[in-house]
């Protein structure tokens, strides 16, 4: 087992490597740079700019740059932000957490709604509550996600309940259970909008894998030695349908990560997101590769967590 | 005494999702008594399964029970209520399928899914359906039933499989078993040895049977009655001797299959030079470990020596494994042999040209993977043509409608595509395929293994009629010893890579020495298989 | 059958939109980018058939609105003229697929007032015009780049799965960059690589590339997938035992087997890079001023005042809506297909 963990785990290090070297190259053959938007200030002399190029290590050559950047990593600096002049990794790690605070809910939601309701309607279907079931994803699914979070973000503006924006309304000093309910109050509505846009398509393949299995043989072989139906569903159908489902974990993770973005910048929720899309119209470089790089971390970590339960879970993973 | 089981009138439509209406079963009645075993024979198609399953109403969704009644100790199957008929499903009738591997759950131990059947019909504690489990576990065989109960079904092969499965039919003591094609996808050797098994817990257990088979020869010593099925119906019904001598034609060939292929066709043609010969031949397969990265050989054939003469059949025969398959991809130019040599009308195989090459067909084991099913007959016939850019289009058309005809099959039916024909039509397309091109060497990979026996005698007497007309020569392949014992001139045995025995023609196995040919022997001999005269 | 009439239904509701949005210069009352800076965020107009007196007329009409002096922001009918609504009226100048020039539009107003059917926006711009507009641009640019996407990803996985060894190897490993990273970052990131201003036909077009190569990815090792294993079908051996050149295979047996599923990701691809175009407009980052696109449209209701006094400004996220379920119909009765040819 850890054999296979490790494996997976060099070669997600390989991948990641490989996505932030390539957006480096990219990038860096990008026309403009940060400092473009200097060079067109007349109050600005050459000679303060240059000054800063050199500090930055502009000037070097691309090997020499990509080589100083990759001890920056090693250090756990991952570069600097010329926008505010501190290391990337600082400004990313609150960022972060603030991402996997919409993320991770949202998640556990989804999932907790789907797999019910999913398994529900394989069970009955043909039946009414298959037909509400399709006809709700079928609408939900179309749609698009922008829609929703402006929709949500609406619903803050119109009732009133809800905050608009931002993560915290109380001062600094009120006590950790206050903040504590006050973020949530925050968080409810982008992660409402981020549980909204990606039930639908998880809700559609948790259906379909329970259909798959059930239709199979040894569903029927079971349902002939006379099981219980309860028993046929929870223990048989869930337990076989298991691996597909954790498969789809990933999938689910990596739409959710995405449509994050959207949300944050929408509902102004201090993440990643906006954080990217403000770096990349001030082409803060550094700042944008590490923030692609964590949330492709993200991803792979999910991705692994799905190997390790799929091994758990599945014995012919096991055996191989 | 009254009967165990009377079904009478039973019919029963699918419903296809075009609308069309397929009678699967039309008025039956049949009759089980205690203690019986009645054998079901009937090629496929003719309702023998959904026979089986409408006994325990397992029935498809979009089956349809027209009319009839399924009595069994003063209820009708049919209508009784869930709650009764999962009580009776297990524990007063069990159903053991065909292929095991798809019956039982693969995330799941072997051992829980026997205790599940356990404890749905009688109250237990753990400790108890664990020694109930290990205990039917020895019956089926097993010399330690702990350590398969503890395996997950893709851990144990598919004889071990199907005796779980076994196990987890009779595990509650039900009266009647009703085993449905239950033989089918295990080789020779373990079908004789499931075969004992079932005979052995008849006896143990009291059971009435109902054996559904296409292969008569297995009822031939294990049935107390067999019943005939075709379209639906049963054609007839009886012990083994009555059925012999029915006037019935159709009857009488599935009885007895060999009948079918007459024995004057099997005459030795052979004339001078040697078609095909094959000196000290070897092939290795080198195959990684994933996890452990460790290499390791596999010698699949070594050292084989084989002459084929025009208009003759020479039968390879063996248990999986042993190297047929890739002794005739070697022959067919699919692998390069490591060492030895090929010769193929005396020049040897490599250096030939590709039209030399095609007068060496082959025919695969599953024809619908041979055959692109966007395919339709017409083109499947005529690729090889275009391939290689022969006559006009106009003479190529009139080539396959001849092929067609060749093969027994319509040539209306041309522009059909390949999968909608059925498992012995896609067969015949194939052959009608390989005959295009005018071979003079057929390799039949277990060709015909998947087809019913008497579909299998059918195609069997069609092949010879070829043989006479275009005097070819066959190599085939197969683990059936006493089904190519029929109709082979020359038997090779082969064993792990190697020919460890040759039965030449007129050869009635007395001096078979070797153990390999005794297992496929003994297998062929209780299985009553037709062909090996039965005094052996 | 229900599920084919559905799949027409779904085919013939596209068929019309995209002829409406190719034809924009002509559905569209009015071109995208006049204004009227008298009457911003002027509400629908409201069509009536009887008039003040109570007066039915066969033909709709609306009336002009003027800004009331009390507060400028609230729009009152001016009941004293009818304009009725005309067909084939003369307007503003257009090109009509590039090629034709003409002044007719499909409908519109007679007289110095114009009809905002859905609306007006901050510069008085008639919002019907612009989702028209607007929506050429997004949903032409969703369906080219998702062509681009699914060729590369048919070029690369077929070249992959036939090939094998260290090719397939190699290119599997940069389609599983493409596949790792979130896919609305990998978009911007991408797009952050390539100037940020440029003229719009330019943006348009590499709107469409940058969308497409973010995207290759999960087609590409679908196709490879599917081409592996028809490479290794008997079918192809056969073939190969009659003499069969690669090509031929190719040609013949491998590529037909992929169309189900690069057919099948086309139609999942479209609205997801319809969705890409409209929120890279949003962002700032694709189509900008003054040519209109569903993301560029959606930015302003992102002010607040904007969202919660004028639903119309909304509209651009609605628009999406009936393409999508269109597009998932299409998608899932090719898929089902699919698995019943298999």
């Amino acid at each position: 087992m850890t054999r296979y963990l490790i494996r997976r785990l060099g070669h997600a290090l390989l991948l990641l490597w490989g996505v932030a070297t390539l957006l480096f190259i990219l990038l860096q053959a990008a026309p403009g740079e940060f400092f473009t938007e200097m060079k067109l200030n007349p109050q600005i002399s050459a000679e303060t700019i240059a000054g800063l190029r050199t500090q930055y290590g502009l000037d070097q050559p691309l090997p020499v740059r990509y080589i100083r950047w990759m001890g920056s990593v090693a250090k756990g600096e991952f570069g600097y932000s010329f926008a505010y002049n501190i290391p990337v990794a600082t400004l990313l790690w609150p960022r972060i957490r603030n991402t996997l605070m919409l993320t991770v809910p949202a998640l556990i939601i989804s999932w907790f709604l789907a797999v019910p309701l999913g398994v529900l309607a394989a069970s009955r279907k043909g039946k009414w509550p298959d037909r509400v079931f399709s006809a709700g994803t079928s609408t939900l699914l179309a749609l698009p996600d922008l829609l929703i979070a402006l929709l949500f973000l609406l619903l803050a503006l119109r009732s009133g309940i809800f905050p608009v924006g931002g993560m915290s309304s109380t001062a600094q000093e009120e006590g950790w259970w206050k903040s504590a309910l006050d973020t949530i109050w925050h968080m409810a509505l982008p992660v409402a909008a981020l549980v909204v846009g990606s039930l639908p398509i998880l809700l559609r393949h948790v259906r379909a894998s329970m259909v798959e299995v059930l239709n199979s043989s040894y569903m029927r072989a079971a349902q002939g030695h006379g099981l219980f139906r309860n028993s046929l569903l929870y223990r048989y159908a869930l337990r076989a349908a298991a691996n597909p489902l954790i498969s789809l974990f990933g999938l689910s993770l990596a739409g959710l990560l995405s449509v994050s973005l959207l949300v944050e910048v929408v509902m102004s929720w201090p993440g990643l997101g906006p954080l990217l899309i403000e770096a990349i119209l001030s082409r803060d470089l550094f700042v944008v590769i590490a923030a692609v790089v964590f949330s492709t971390i993200f991803l792979v970590v999910g991705n692994l967590l799905a190997d390790v339960l799929l091994y758990t879970f599945d014995p012919r993973i096991r055996m191989q | 005494m009254e009967p165990l089981i009377q079904i009478s009138d039973l019919t029963v439509d699918y419903i296809a999702e075009g609308g069309d209406v397929i009678h699967a079963l039309r008025n039956v009645e049949l009759q089980i008594n205690g203690r019986e075993t009645v054998g079901l024979l009937g090629e496929s198609g003719s309702g023998k399964s959904s026979l089986g399953l409408a006994l325990l109403r397992l029935l498809p969704g979009n089956a349809h029970v027209t009319s009839g009644k399924i009595e069994y100790r003063q209820q009708d199957l049919l209508r009784v209520d869930q709650k009764e008929l999962r009580k009776i499903r297990g524990a007063d009738i069990s159903l053991v399928f065909q292929e095991p591997a798809l019956a039982l759950n693969p995330v799941l131990q072997v051992g829980l899914q026997i205790v599940d059947v356990l404890r749905a019909h009688c109250k237990m504690d753990k400790s108890q359906a664990a020694s109930e489990t290990n205990a039917i576990l020895r019956q089926v065989g097993f010399a330690e039933p702990e350590r398969i109960a503890r395996a997950y079904p893709h851990q144990l092969s598919g004889g071990q499989r199907q005796r779980v499965a076994i196990a987890q039919a009779l595990v509650c003591r039900p009266g009647l078993l009703i085993a449905d094609e239950p033989l089918s996808s295990l080789d020779t050797v373990t079908q004789a040895e499931i075969l004992e098994l079932l005979r052995q817990l008849k006896q143990e257990l009291n059971l009435a049977m109902l054996f559904i088979t296409h292969n008569a020869g297995l009822l031939a010593s294990f049935a107390d009655r067999i019943a005939v099925m075709r379209h639906g119906q049963i054609l007839t019904c009886g012990i083994l001797e009555e059925l012999r001598r029915t006037p019935d034609s159709y009857v009488q060939e599935i009885i007895s299959p060999a009948k079918i292929i007459p024995p004057a066709m099997t005459a030795t043609h052979s004339n001078g030079k040697p078609l095909l010969q094959i000196r000290n031949l070897s092939k290795r397969f080198q195959q990684h470990q994933i996890l452990t990265r460790k290499k390791f050989t596999i010698q699949a054939i070594e050292g084989i020596d084989l002459t084929l003469h025009a208009g003759t059949t020479v039968a390879l025969v063996g248990r999986s494994g042993s190297g047929k398959s890739t002794l005739a991809r070697c022959c067919a130019g699919f692998e390069v042999p490591d060492s030895g040599e090929i010769f193929l009308e005396g020049g040897p195989i490599q250096k030939l040209s590709r039209q030399t090459r095609q007068q060496v067909q082959m025919l695969f084991q599953d024809a619908s993977t041979s055959l692109n099913p966007r395919f339709t007959a017409e083109q499947l016939i005529s690729e090889p043509l275009e391939i290689m850019a022969w006559g006009t289009k106009l003479e190529r058309r009139e080539r396959v409608v001849k092929s067609l005809q060749e093969v027994g099959l319509d040539p209306q039916t041309s522009d059909r595509l390949s999968g909608e024909f059925s498992g012995g039509q896609r067969q015949r397309l194939a052959l009608a395929r390989a005959l295009v091109v005018e071979p003079k060497l057929l390799i039949l990979d277990e060709a015909l293994s998947g087809l019913d026996i008497p579909l299998q005698a059918t195609m069997v007497r069609l092949l010879l009629e070829l043989q006479l007309q275009r005097n070819l020569a066959y190599l085939y392949i197969s683990h059936d010893l006493s089904f190519v014992s029929l109709f082979a001139q020359s038997i090779l045995v082969m064993h792990e890579g190697r020919i460890v025995e040759r039965i030449g023609p007129g050869n009635n196995f007395q001096g078979s020495s070797h153990p390999a040919t005794q297992a496929l022997l003994l297998a062929s001999r209780s299985l009553h298989a037709p062909g090996l005269p039965l005094s052996q | 059958m229900k599920k084919t009439r559905r799949l027409s239904l779904a085919l013939w509701c596209l068929a019309g939109i995209y002829l409406s949005v190719i034809c924009a210069g002509f559905v569209a009352p009015y071109s995208f980018e006049v204004q009227d800076r008298l009457h911003p965020f002027v509400p629908p107009a409201k069509i009536h058939f009887f008039d003040s007196s109570g007066k039915f007329h066969l033909r709709p009409f609306v009336y002009a609105v003027r800004s009331s002096d009390e507060n400028p922001m609230e729009y009152q009918e001016d009941h004293a003229t009818r304009y009725p609504i005309a067909f084939f009226t003369r307007g503003d100048e257009y090109q009509l697929l590039g090629v034709f020039h003409s002044q007719r539009h499909l409908l519109g107003v007679n007289g110095p007032v114009r009809i905002y059917l859905l609306g007006s926006d901050g510069f008085g711009r008639d919002q019907l015009s612009r989702l028209l507009y607007g929506g050429r641009i997004s949903l032409l640019a969703g369906l080219l780049a998702a062509i681009f996407s699914v060729t590369l990803g048919l070029l690369l996985g077929s070249i992959a799965g036939f090939y094998g060894g260290r090719l397939d190897d190699l290119i599997m490993r940069v389609a599983d960059l493409f596949i790792v990273v979130p896919w609305f970052y990998l978009l911007v990131a991408i797009r952050a690589v390539l100037p940020l201003q440029m003229e719009p036909a330019a943006t348009f077009l590499l709107v469409i590339v940058v969308i497409g190569v973010v995207g290759w990815g999960r087609p590409g090792r679908l196709v490879r997938g599917v081409v592996l294993s028809a490479r290794e079908r008997n079918y192809v051996l056969a073939a190969r035992g009659f003499g069969a050149s690669g090509n031929y295979l190719l040609r013949r047996h491998i590529l037909p087997s992929t169309w189900g599923v690069v057919l099948t990701q086309m139609a999942v691809l479209i609205p997801q890079f319809i969705l890409a175009e409209v929120v890279l407009s949003f962002l700032g980052l694709g189509i900008g001023e003054p040519v209109p696109s569903w993301g560029n449209m959606l930015a302003y209701a992102q002010q607040y005042h904007v969202l919660v006094s004028y639903w119309w400004m909304l509209l651009p996220g609605l628009a999406p809506i009936p393409v999508f379920f269109a597009y998932h119909v299409l998608a899932d009765s090719l898929h089902a297909r699919l698995q019943s040819v298999s």
